[in-house]
């Protein structure tokens, strides 16, 4: 299935877009989405286990099932400094 | 009230005399006297809130002075806490300001906050953040949530069971990580103006941004319009 998904942060950057589509042909949770956007952008590989995904302008855990018509973003992880 | 301190402030159409008003009625805590949590008491103090209390047992070390504004070389080694409240009390000696030399835990916390009209988070630690947000939403009491990492810097105002809650978007969030967090000298200041601005708007009842994310470094800036999780196991209604 071919997902649409909305990028925010450095993301963009790392992207060069706001918006990519992505080919997800194994599996359907928000744990592909994320597998199959840090094979295709490896410099996102450090952020794999905490990057915010929602769904719906919902946060969701990556075990979340999608479908097409969802619309996905993917964030960097929530950051702690102070 | 000096009518002349906040004319500047006043004929900002979105905050007028009336906000300048009620901002001198309220009261907030800052939790963290570092880099966000000192920036933020700063304009908070600047700009007239009414009271403040800044919360902080950590002493000032050299690595501190990069990211911070009101701190100076003279100051190393003392309480984060006394020297802001020394150092805002002469930059307006209108608003009631405290420095509490004091560990936040999960026992204490709920004394500490339970006059604030809203907690300004300027700590380091995010189970402390967690801890937060657990009081905020038992307490109703708004808090602005805000980290900087890097480049990169995040602020999220949260309006207990109206907008969601750190625990609705951090379902993927590990403990901090120990060691020390690499922060740009310039990203705290910009974050804490921002946190400042949210804080002010939940003290006057104006709507909020959502979820802010700024990178300093690739100037990108994102405003994240996101729902509540129902499920949420601190604020939702429909607790698992």
């Amino acid at each position: 299935m071919k997902i649409t998904v909305r990028l925010f942060g450095r993301y963009k950057d790392i992207t060069g877009k706001d918006q990519i589509k992505l080919d997800i042909s194994a599996g359907n949770t928000l744990r592909d989405v994320v597998d199959t956007f840090v094979k295709q952008y490896p410099a996102t590989e450090k952020d794999k286990s905490r990057m915010m995904v929602s769904k719906n302008k919902m946060y969701a855990s990556f075990d979340t099932t999608i479908i097409e018509s969802d619309e996905i973003t993917l964030s960097p992880p929530v950051v702690s400094g102070g | 009230m000096t009518e002349d301190r906040y004319r500047r402030q006043t004929i900002v159409k979105e905050f007028g005399q009336k906000g300048q008003e009620m901002l001198a009625k309220k009261h907030v805590i800052v939790i963290g006297g570092g880099g966000l949590g000192s920036n933020s008491a700063n304009l908070l103090v600047r700009m007239g809130i009414g009271s403040i209390d800044i919360v902080d047992n950590d002493t000032l070390d050299i690595t501190n002075l990069h990211r911070t504004s009101l701190f100076t070389q003279e100051d190393l080694g003392k309480s984060k806490a006394f020297v802001l409240q020394e150092k805002l009390r002469t930059i307006n000696t209108e608003v009631r300001v405290r420095g509490i030399n004091q560990k936040v835990t999960k026992e204490n916390i709920e004394s500490l906050v339970k006059n604030a009209d809203v907690i300004v988070d300027g700590t380091d630690s995010m189970s402390l953040r967690f801890i937060i947000n657990e009081v905020s939403i038992k307490y109703n009491i708004p808090w602005v949530y805000a980290g900087v990492y890097e480049t990169v810097g995040m602020v999220m105002g949260i309006l207990p069971k109206k907008t969601p809650c750190l625990q609705c978007i951090s379902q993927n969030i590990p403990e901090s990580t120990s060691g020390e967090i690499p922060v740009l000298g310039s990203l705290p200041a910009i974050i804490a103006s921002i946190q400042c601005t949210e804080t002010i708007k939940l003290l006057l009842g104006k709507p909020l941004a959502g979820l802010l994310i700024y990178d300093v470094w690739n100037q990108c800036f994102d405003t994240m319009g996101i729902k509540r999780n129902l499920h949420c196991t601190i604020c939702g209604i429909k607790k698992l």
